[in-house]
């Protein structure tokens, strides 16, 4: 598998892309692509960050950000 | 859901349904039973050290229905675990008698001694659910006899990676899979009977499955594998959705790493809560740490679901439907969610406890009297190595250090004392079984006074634990979270004191010529040497504001014969305002040695004449004294 380096920062923060739109429940225009893990296993979900509502949920990578050299066979 | 919506979901009745779901909670511990009889590991025998699901197949994305009342850190990996191997093997390559293992952290959460057993149930040429064991083995290979170290640098020390692999082809062993384990393995001869065992448990498991499909039909089992997941999400819906929507922050901190003590780890979790969800947020967490104190993504969502389930909904089975209306959004290579090959795992529960208590301590505030308190949050591991007399090798693993140790208090009652992690739930092994095998006598292991967080319910009691060594040692000691309370008071109570770990080498330990226990008070500890906590440094006595001593300051621990270990676990949380305990309960608690004399005064507000050590039942509670301390 690919080797992950350790980060640099003594802390260590989940980068949540921005996406255009408003949240159909609620209003709000703050969407955020990123992923998750839950029921199911790993998710790349696009979330109001104002009331939780998923507006998109697909399957992510089957190990979230583990890769496998295996996989490239 | 009207019944007929019911039956039309679910394939079957609500009575039916319940049933079944009862009757593989049977499966799953008639398997347990069968293991534990059977084992030849000492981890297995007298730790409970494994864990038996039942999931549903693929066509159901394997749900995890149905869990033995065991281990909580495998129960809550195992159905991702399963779901993973799987996924990456094949279920297209799967036949009738295959058992599939794996033991990847990465992929399936823990550490390598824990290997994973999936076996497929087949009906009519298809999956129909996994029956499935997950086992400690003693030792997968690597740097240190046995496994367990904070201080293994990278996942090429840690041992033996399995990936997904069969171990039995249609009933068959298959023999390089075994051999690349035991040819892996310090103690293969032990891990062999007990893979025979398993692979027996496993056929039971099956049986009574196609036992409980011969009886009720596919439709029903199926139905029923659905209906128990769907059971547990909706409890836990429900729950989360009566708490006030927020934003709760909690943290945690471990004190260092296996490398040296320039590093702290500090968790924090964010807890976002919006109607039935949550959002465990895990920025702001410490990177992943250098050495094997690591945790993986699987044994977050772990920690994550065991204290949200504690704190809003204890009465829920434990399923992969508790993470239905939970997210957990953590980065790679962080401390929560370590990535290879640096980021290694083999102490992954001392993080993970650590995040229990960050959750405790988001949502304890907003609970009022649901709150819980906190536990002794270390498991203070003893591992040890020595040579007998005749030449014979000895080691010891879990079983002589500070290991269990106390809860928080609740709005049910006082903490225990002298139990297991919140997210283990083990056995405790037993006195006789560690002195027949290891070349020890355990001295002490009782409740120390003053320890337990005070409360209108008591925290449970620190554990005191002394181990005389008979043999020259060498030994690796692993007291975590000594810088900072672990047991979090609740609701009002106060927080548990803070443990620590000492060495009496033989000449100051002295037992035989002493002939009597050495106390623990403050003028005890001035030659001792220390190995871990909060002490002052002269005295070496316990000081919440004194020096740090880190438990990795040496490459290992070495004593001669004669030579006592002495284990201090933290203090149990309490609960509630202690002034308002009632002074009959302080007083018991006195004459049974958890409260002294001053601590009920300086605790407690409760005034106790007599004397408790030498004339226990001749203690009262001097009522005005009481009532104008309290007032």
């Amino acid at each position: 598998m690919p080797p992950f380096a350790r980060p640099q920062e003594p802390t260590v923060s989940l980068v949540k892309t921005p996406v255009e739109g408003t949240c159909p429940r609620c209003g709000a225009d703050d969407l955020r692509r990123y992923p998750v893990n839950s029921e199911g296993g790993w998710f790349e979900v696009v979330k109001c960050q104002s009331c939780l509502h998923s507006v998109s949920r697909e399957r992510w990578h089957l190990l979230g950000s583990l890769q496998l050299l295996s996989d490239t066979i | 859901m009207s019944d007929t919506e019911f039956t039309q979901r679910y394939g079957t009745d609500r009575f039916t349904a319940s049933v079944i779901t009862n009757r593989l909670h049977y499966v799953v511990e008639h398997m347990s039973t069968g293991f534990l009889r059977e084992a030849f590991s000492p981890i297995i025998r007298d730790w409970y050290d494994f864990a038996c699901t039942i999931s549903g197949p693929p066509e159901q994305d394997y749900p995890m229905s149905v869990v033995s009342n065991s281990l909580v850190v495998f129960l809550g990996t195992m159905g991702d675990a399963v779901r993973n191997t799987v996924i990456e093997y094949g279920p297209e390559n799967l036949r009738p008698g295959d058992v599939l293992i794996g033991n990847d952290p990465y992929r399936t959460g823990t550490h390598v001694n824990d290997v994973l057993f999936i076996y497929p149930v087949f009906r009519d040429d298809t999956i129909v659910s996994f029956v499935n064991i997950r086992a400690h083995q003693l030792d997968m290979g690597g740097t240190v006899p046995g496994g367990f170290s904070g201080t293994k640098n990278n996942k090429y020390e840690e041992g033996l990676t399995i990936p997904p692999v069969l171990l039995y082809r249609q009933g068959e062993p298959v023999r390089s899979t075994f051999s690349l384990i035991f040819d892996n393995s310090r103690f293969g001869d032990i891990l062999l009977p007990d893979f025979k065992s398993i692979y027996q448990q496993l056929h039971l498991g099956a049986r009574l499955i196609g036992e409980n499909i011969d009886r009720y039909g596919s439709g029903a089992f199926l139905g029923t594998l659905q209906y128990a997941v769907d059971t547990s999400a909706e409890r836990m819906r429900e729950a989360i959705g009566r708490i006030p929507d927020g934003d709760y922050v909690g943290t945690g901190l471990v004190d260092a790493d296996g490398l040296d003590e320039t590093e702290e780890f500090r968790i924090k979790v964010t807890l976002i809560k919006r109607g039935e969800n949550i959002e465990a947020e895990l920025s702001g967490t410490s990177r992943q740490a250098r050495t094997s104190i690591n945790a993986s993504m699987l044994d977050s969502k772990t920690a994550v679901g065991v204290a949200i389930t504690m704190l809003l909904a204890p009465e829920t089975p434990f399923t992969s439907g508790t993470w239905r209306n939970i997210d957990m959004a953590c980065p790679p290579g962080s401390l929560l969610n370590c990535m290879p090959p640096e980021g290694a795992s083999m102490m992954f529960w001392e993080i993970t406890t650590t995040l229990v208590t960050a959750v405790f301590d988001a949502l304890n505030p907003v609970l009022g009297e649901r709150a819980v308190a906190g536990d002794y949050g270390s498991l203070n591991l003893h591992n040890a190595t020595g040579v007998l007399d005749d030449g014979t090798p000895w080691a010891t693993a879990a079983q002589c250090g500070g290991e269990h140790g106390p809860w928080g208090a609740t709005s049910d009652g006082d903490g225990d004392s002298y139990t297991v992690l919140f997210m283990l739930n083990n056995l405790d092994p037993a006195t006789e079984a560690i002195e027949h095998d290891v070349p020890v006598v355990l001295l002490r292991k009782e409740a120390a006074t003053d320890t337990a967080g005070a409360g209108f319910h008591r925290g449970g009691a620190a554990t005191l634990r002394d181990s005389l060594w008979l043999t020259d040692a060498s030994a690796y000691s692993s007291p975590f979270r000594t810088k900072i309370p672990s047991g979090l008071g609740a609701n009002g109570g106060d927080t548990g004191r803070l443990g620590a770990v000492w060495i009496f080498p033989a000449e100051t330990a002295n037992i035989r010529e002493r002939g009597k226990l050495i106390p623990h008070s403050p003028e005890v500890y001035a030659d001792t040497v220390p190995v871990g906590g909060m002490l002052d440094a002269r005295t070496k006595e316990l000081d919440p504001d004194g020096r740090y001593f880190y438990f990795a300051s040496q490459p290992s621990w070495d004593t001669k014969a004669g030579a006592m270990f002495r284990y201090l676990t933290n203090g149990g949380g309490g609960w509630g305002t202690p002034f308002e305990r009632d002074p009959e309960r302080v007083l018991r608690d006195v004459r049974d040695g958890y409260v002294s004399v001053e601590g009920a005064a300086r605790d407690y507000g409760v005034v106790v004449l007599g004397d408790p050590e030498n004339d226990p039942e001749g203690i009262t509670v001097d009522t005005a004294a009481t009532r104008s301390l309290r007032a």
